[in-house]
């Protein structure tokens, strides 16, 4: 699948103009298929662009190599050995380049994306992260498909560093553009599961479990609500004692049986003993039935399970506030704040909270930051 | 983790550039890259320190600026050019080393990266908290690809320690743990699944958190328990919290799925010593000892299982040698004191007895390496040559 995605961006690339708006493609002309013996630099990149705009990439490779001997900074001779030799696998040498490509123009978000997909291939996964999601930041020049393809790899390697909501946040809004659902399956499974791979790192004796988590969260988001309820059962009949099955069974069930999703998330609490999302799920649903003395330990083990996890203080400073400990609520929540600014549930919270101990100035502080955080633009 | 360290910091304050002159000497050149790089115009302060440094090469701040830019654009082979000139010239260059490993590391160039980790470390590793972080780190997964994991593990464990459970921390710490001499860029994508959770074990076992620890060694023997390694590991989780049966069972299972685990078998050992069973302990250790004569503590678990089992003319000769492997190792001090009291050897006995108490707050993990690893320690930035 990957694969697919990759040379659908590579073609892409490769017969795009550069992207950068400062540089123009070289103007081509008419050279014999056989590679020249020319020596200047306009001859050898006019000839390079010729050889690749026929196809002949192992010519174009080897005249963009002399070109860029004879002018090392031209851009478009970079971007385009880069996506040649990308395409021909060789991800080491097209990193090096397009390093060098963006060095000179840092503000080529096609250029930082090839060579954030570069990095993914030689898996220098950390720096691919940073450099997809400033192509992201930065924009593709309407580049839809290597869009595509930058955002699926955000959205994988999100998973893999562990910041699953971030990933499926990502991946809704893919289902949502209309991407393929059959590539999305794995990374939706992965993530649901809170799986920390890609999906070539799935163990052969795990695929079967993933993707059916996968196509269950697909059929949620479908709100197909039957197809959802037969995977996910069939899920649990099948791996019933894995780590994660019945956490994502149970969140699902929440929001439609929530009896049923109380005595799931339950299970998850016995299967995996430390699972932080459980408990705050747990409590969360808790809190809504008004069950506070159920919820607060929950939300307390969740605390000292992960402390610099904003939901849990979040969490914590709720149910304390429902219980009537408005101070220590409001250190909860002040520390949730601290550590997640840009959570807009976490401000209404303290919205609330400081009215309700009459302190007005912060109560409007926070009502201000809510209207910020809720413009258009604004992440959230 | 992603290594992006602004080397700006290790850089003096620049004055303005002079502007309007219509030829550019050596010391307008030196003013305007400064300019350049402070105003984070970092390709022209490129050309114009290749520009400064080609009229005057003997110019070191040249060199480290140059170096440093081309570091932070992820340039690292040119970077590695620029900070071995500068490394060549400049009378204390000691971060520099640091920064050329790490160029080194990306360029695959291994044994020189591990080279210039030791040369830095030797320098007292000097660098800016980030610098001791990302060196530290990478310092430990060259050790890992190296073969020597209880370094590797004491590098890490520092780092755990310092910034929690990262994913790249977690990746590192389990192939340490299960012993991989891989890196995390080059292992087999099928293992991920193994290192993640060994990682997960080891991290909450340096984090102090037995349950948790226990969660994911629990979820490892049920997914891996035929792998290789895999007991071994979680016997030295064991041993963390000093459950010796449990720890001596895992050992004992690795050494039915690897016969020949040398670390296994001095672990074994040592346990059993430990439970006051020495004579199990001699035959485990003379085989580790076989397999590995260059072992320091396969010498130190024969040596004492020979003395407890009233055998201590060989236990001493033993740890003698251990000694002579390892010779920062307290342990082995220790122990030989006691075969010399044994043997009635007083003065002997009296001076291993005061080297074990001059090393015995030195770390163990160094101690046993052939090879001394220096932890690396905060210090200020290094001074402007």
């Amino acid at each position: 699948m990957i694969a697919g995605i990759v040379l659908s961006v590579v073609a892409v690339a490769g017969s795009a103009q550069t992207p950068s708006s400062a540089h123009k493609t070289a103007s081509t002309a008419k050279t014999g298929t056989a590679v020249p013996a020319a020596s200047n630099f306009e001859q050898l990149s006019k000839d390079a662009d010729r050889a690749r705009e026929e196809n002949r990439s192992d010519d174009a490779i080897h005249l963009y190599q002399r070109a860029l001997v004879l002018r090392p900074a031209w851009p478009e001779g970079l971007w385009y050995l880069s996506t040649l030799l990308y395409e021909k696998e060789r991800y080491l040498e097209a990193r090096d380049l397009l390093r060098q490509f963006v060095a000179i123009d840092a503000e080529a978000g096609p250029g930082w994306a090839m060579l954030g997909l570069s990095e993914f291939q030689t898996r220098e996964y950390s720096r691919a992260l940073d450099h997809l999601q400033r192509a992201m930041s930065l924009g593709l020049g309407g580049r839809k498909e290597m869009a595509q393809s930058v955002f699926y790899f955000v959205a994988v390697l999100l998973t893999r560093f562990e910041q699953y909501n971030d990933s499926m946040n990502m991946l809704l809004a893919m289902v949502k553009s209309g991407q393929q659902l059959e590539s999305l399956v794995e990374p939706f499974g992965l993530a649901a599961l809170r799986t920390p791979f890609l999906p070539s790192e799935i163990p052969p004796d795990r695929r079967d479990l993933i993707r059916m988590a996968g196509q269950g969260a697909l059929a949620i988001e479908a709100q197909h609500q039957d197809e959802a309820d037969k995977l996910f059962s069939g899920m649990i009949a099948a791996y019933g004692n894995e780590p994660g099955v019945h956490f994502l069974y149970g969140a699902y069930l929440l929001d439609v049986r929530p009896e049923d999703g109380i005595r799931e998330m339950k299970r998850e609490l016995e299967i995996s003993l430390s699972h932080v999302p459980a408990r705050l799920r747990l409590a969360e649903e808790y809190a809504k039935e008004e069950h506070f003395e159920q919820a607060l330990p929950l939300a307390e083990e969740a605390v000292k399970l992960e402390p610099k996890e904003p939901r849990a203080h979040m969490m914590l400073g709720e149910v304390l506030v429902a219980k009537g400990d408005l101070a220590g609520g409001i250190h909860e929540l002040e520390s949730a704040e601290k550590a997640a600014p840009q959570l807009v549930r976490i401000r209404w919270d303290l919205l609330r909270a400081y009215t309700a101990a009459g302190r007005s100035d912060d109560a409007k502080h926070e009502k201000e930051e809510i209207e910020k955080l809720n413009r258009p633009g604004a992440s959230l | 983790m992603v290594v992006e360290i602004s080397l700006l910091v290790f850089l003096f304050i620049a004055t303005p550039p002079v502007q309007g002159l219509p030829q550019k000497s050596f010391g307008q050149i030196v003013q305007q890259a400064d300019a350049a790089r402070v105003a984070d115009r970092t390709n022209d302060a490129i050309a114009l320190y290749s520009e400064g440094v080609r009229l005057r090469p003997s110019w070191s701040e040249g060199w480290w600026s140059l170096g440093s830019l081309l570091y932070d654009q992820d340039r690292f082979s040119e970077a590695e050019s620029s900070l071995k000139r500068f490394i060549a010239i400049a009378p204390k260059p000691a971060p520099a080393y640091a920064f050329l490993a790490l160029c080194e590391y990306e360029t695959h160039e291994y044994d020189h990266a591990l080279q210039h980790f030791q040369a830095w470390a030797r320098e007292g590793s000097p660098g800016t908290d980030e610098l001791i972080d990302v060196a530290g780190f990478h310092w430990a997964l060259l050790l890992t690809r190296g073969g020597r994991f209880p370094q590797a593990l004491y590098l890490l464990d520092a780092k755990a320690q310092k910034l929690g459970g990262t994913p790249a921390l977690i990746e590192a710490m389990g192939l340490a743990s299960l012993r991989m001499p891989s890196l995390p860029e080059d292992y087999p994508a099928q293992q991920r699944e193994l290192v993640w959770l060994a990682g997960k074990a080891a991290y909450y076992a340096s984090a102090h958190e037995p349950y948790r620890t226990q969660e994911y060694a629990n979820r490892l023997l049920t997914r891996y328990g035929g792998q290789p390694n895999v007991h071994y590991f979680r016997g030295t989780l064991f041993a963390f919290e000093k459950d010796r049966s449990a720890e001596a069972e895992e050992y004992e299972q690795e050494l039915k799925i690897s016969p020949q685990h040398v670390p296994a078998m001095v672990e074994l050992a040592l346990v059993r010593v430990y439970q006051e069973r020495s004579a199990e302990a001699v035959p485990l250790a003379e085989r580790a000892a076989a397999l590995e004569p260059k072992n320091s503590r396969a010498h130190y678990a024969l040596g004492w299982g020979l003395v407890d089992t009233g055998r201590p003319q060989e236990g001493a000769r033993e740890l003698e040698r251990a000694k002579q492997l390892a010779p920062d190792s307290a342990a082995i001090r220790f122990i030989l004191a006691k075969a010399y009291r044994t043997l009635g050897q007083k003065e002997q006995a009296k001076r291993e007895s005061a080297a074990f108490l001059a090393l015995k707050d030195k770390q163990e993990v160094l101690a046993y390496s052939q090879e001394k690893t220096r932890m690396p320690k905060q210090s200020g930035p290094p001074k402007q040559q």
